[in-house]
């Protein structure tokens, strides 16, 4: 190996780059992405052979719909999961947000005030409970050095409680029809407001995990949290801000689903923690931390969204969707693992 | 000594459990100087380095920098003041590129609005990192590869890099000649005689003794804990310096 430096250069040039390097690790890592896309255009075709109503616009409306809240989840989720934890209590949160909101807004609309005030308050109340969740999270992750897994498990109980017990575990209905009209009102066929407002949220997550101080620290402390800490970085601080986050987008996801229903059901957000994980492993974000693009768990999000729909939509029940999901967790980490073989060998 | 010490450790004592791992521990280190720190495995080399670097704190005893008592709540705190380490355990992130661990902690951002919102320069950072690795006698082929994809001789090289490229007063290397073949530990010499040259103060800690004898100024000699010998590097042979290691020089003799 020859050397063209002066000195006595280190050996980091000792084994020299072939150029194009750096062009075909993009290229693999795109043909990553256009892997999902195909996946979902196979998922796509293989529903719509089984009930033809799945190729439709006013279907894909609908899946968008489903993927809204699968996406603000995910986008916490692979925040968190980049730093080598996990968010278990986001479907929780996802139920008490939105249950939140909507009692909040039943209270003061009852109580005669202007609508549009009225929505404030419950978007604010819903907010304050997931930053409040997520604070809690960070705190007993950083503070009581608990695993991330058993302390977002037990948030996720607490949230679970949290909603049966100040809903009854009954629907609160009674919102403003502005709600429903925000929520359903579509525009350029598929969108509405809150899906705007997910597209919104999912680009600054792109921007921020990529190109800014606050992504590279992400990927550093799920790379070696050691380093990330004696490089001076306070990673505590660091943990606290992205549980925060991810309780934030887990409560948006909340007001996302009670825009759309019109009421806020003590059931929604069931399974959303197992969901947002498959989305973001199907996108390629590593269990381990400090690999994956959000872009990734955006695809991740869509394929799991259309398989929620298209199991609805060739009959399958409900109850088996979290099944399915299971499985699609199962099989991505076992991708994951293969590909990680490869390119590390 | 007639130089005055620039960094200065007194009374330094820590426990882990029911484990002493440093007893009272006095140390200190000059600008321009090297000081070898040796020991037996468990000694307590790297538990000192991490009371020097800030990343734990140590149970009693004191810090000195320039001669003024100094505290470190993190090794934000150390870095800040111009201490640099290379660690024993790796700290450099592997999914980061080259240039992204040399600026871990300290990322530039773009001038401007975006730089407010946190945008990196990545660019100029990529250009720098190449800069200063190779003023060290580092060549990087691409500062942009991630660090998984380098071979442990290189990852060494990376990280050594990092330290001398910020450290302004004190530069600890703990073990940095682990896992490197003959020619590679030679190039790391290198690398201290010229810190040494730019006045900065060295602690080099290594179990390769023929390289201590050669590089460093004074040694210190770690046995259980404790300082057992603290002498300039002329006063020891190859022998003496062993029997200080393992504390068997009276019998030997
Ligand atoms: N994190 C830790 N927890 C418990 N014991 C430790 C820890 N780090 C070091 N020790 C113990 O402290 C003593 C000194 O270790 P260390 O400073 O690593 O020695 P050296 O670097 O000289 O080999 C050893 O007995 C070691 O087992
Ligand atoms: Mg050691």
């Amino acid at each position: 190996m020859t050397s063209e430096t002066k000195g006595m250069p280190l050996t980091l040039q000792s084994s020299p780059v072939r150029s194009g390097r750096n062009e075909r690790l993009k290229e693999f890592a795109t043909r990553q992405e256009t892997l999902l896309f195909a996946v979902f255009a196979l998922m796509v075709l293989v529903f719509s052979l089984v009930n033809p109503r799945y190729f439709s616009t006013a279907a894909f409306g609908n899946i968008l719909q489903d993927f809204g809240p699968v996406m603000l989840m995910a986008i916490g989720q692979t925040l968190v999961i980049l730093t080598g934890g996990i968010d278990l209590s986001v479907g929780a949160l996802l139920g008490l947000s939105g249950v939140s909101a909507a009692l909040a807004i039943r209270a003061t609309t009852s109580s005669g005030m202007d609508p549009a005030m009225s929505i404030g308050i419950g978007i604010v109340a819903a907010l304050a409970v997931g930053a409040f969740v997520g604070l809690v999270n960070g705190l007993l992750i950083t503070r009581v050095k608990l695993a991330p897994f058993i302390a977002t498990l037990a948030t996720m109980g607490a949230c679970m409680g949290t909603t049966l017990v100040i809903t009854g575990g009954v629907q609160i209905a009674g919102a403003p029809k502005e709600v429903v009209l925000i929520g359903n009102t579509r525009f350029l066929e598929i969108l509405t407001t809150p899906l705007v407002v997910v597209l919104v949220l999912l680009v600054i997550a792109w921007l921020s995990l990529s190109r800014t101080r606050f992504g590279r620290r992400t990927y550093a402390i799920g790379s070696n949290p050691f380093a990330a800490r004696v490089a001076g970085i306070n990673v505590n601080r660091h943990l606290m801000k992205v549980y925060v986050i991810a309780g934030l987008l887990a409560a948006v996801a909340g007001l996302f689903v009670y825009f759309r229903l019109g009421s806020g059901s003590p059931a929604s957000g069931r399974g959303g923690e197992l969901q947002s994980i498959a989305a973001a492993v199907i996108g390629g974000i590593s269990l381990v931390g400090g690999v994956g693009r959000v872009t990734g768990t955006a695809l991740g999000a869509l394929i799991t969204a259309s398989v929620l729909s298209g199991l609805i939509l060739i009959g399958i029940e409900p109850n088996a969707q979290q099944i399915v999901v299971g499985a699609l967790i199962a099989f991505a980490v076992a991708v994951q693992g293969i590909g990680r073989h490869n390119s590390r060998a | 000594m007639s130089k005055q010490p620039v960094y200065e450790a007194r009374g330094i004592s820590k426990n882990y459990g029911n484990v002493i791992a440093l007893d009272n521990v006095d140390f200190s280190v000059a600008a321009g100087e090297v000081v070898g720190l040796v020991g037996d495995n468990g000694a307590g080399k790297s538990t000192l380095v991490k009371a020097l670097s800030g990343a734990h704190k140590p149970d009693a005893g004191a810090l000195y920098l320039d001669g003024q008592p100094v505290e470190w709540n993190s090794p934000h705190d150390a870095l800040e003041r111009g201490i640099e380490t290379l660690y024993q355990d790796s700290s450099l992130a592997p999914d980061l590129s080259v240039s992204a661990n040399v600026f871990l902690g300290r990322e530039e951002v773009v001038p401007g609005f975006w730089g407010k919102l946190g945008f990196l320069a990545n660019k100029s950072m990529d250009a720098r990192a190449r800069q200063e690795l190779e003023k060290v006698g580092i060549a990087v082929p691409s500062s942009s590869r991630s660090v998984a994809k380098l071979s442990g001789g290189q990852r060494q090289a990376v990280a050594i890099g990092r330290a001398v490229t910020w450290a302004t007063k004190v530069i600890i290397l703990d073990e940095p000649t682990n896992h490197l073949g003959a020619r590679q530990s030679a190039e790391v010499l290198h690398v201290i005689k010229q810190a040494r040259e730019k006045g900065l103060a060295v602690i080099f800690i290594s179990h390769t003794l023929p390289h201590v004898l050669e590089v460093t100024d004074r040694i210190v000699v770690m046995r259980l804990g404790r300082v057992a010998v603290d002498a300039p590097t002329s006063t020891f042979t190859p022998d003496s310096l062993v029997k200080a290691i393992t504390g068997f020089e009276v019998v030997a003799s």
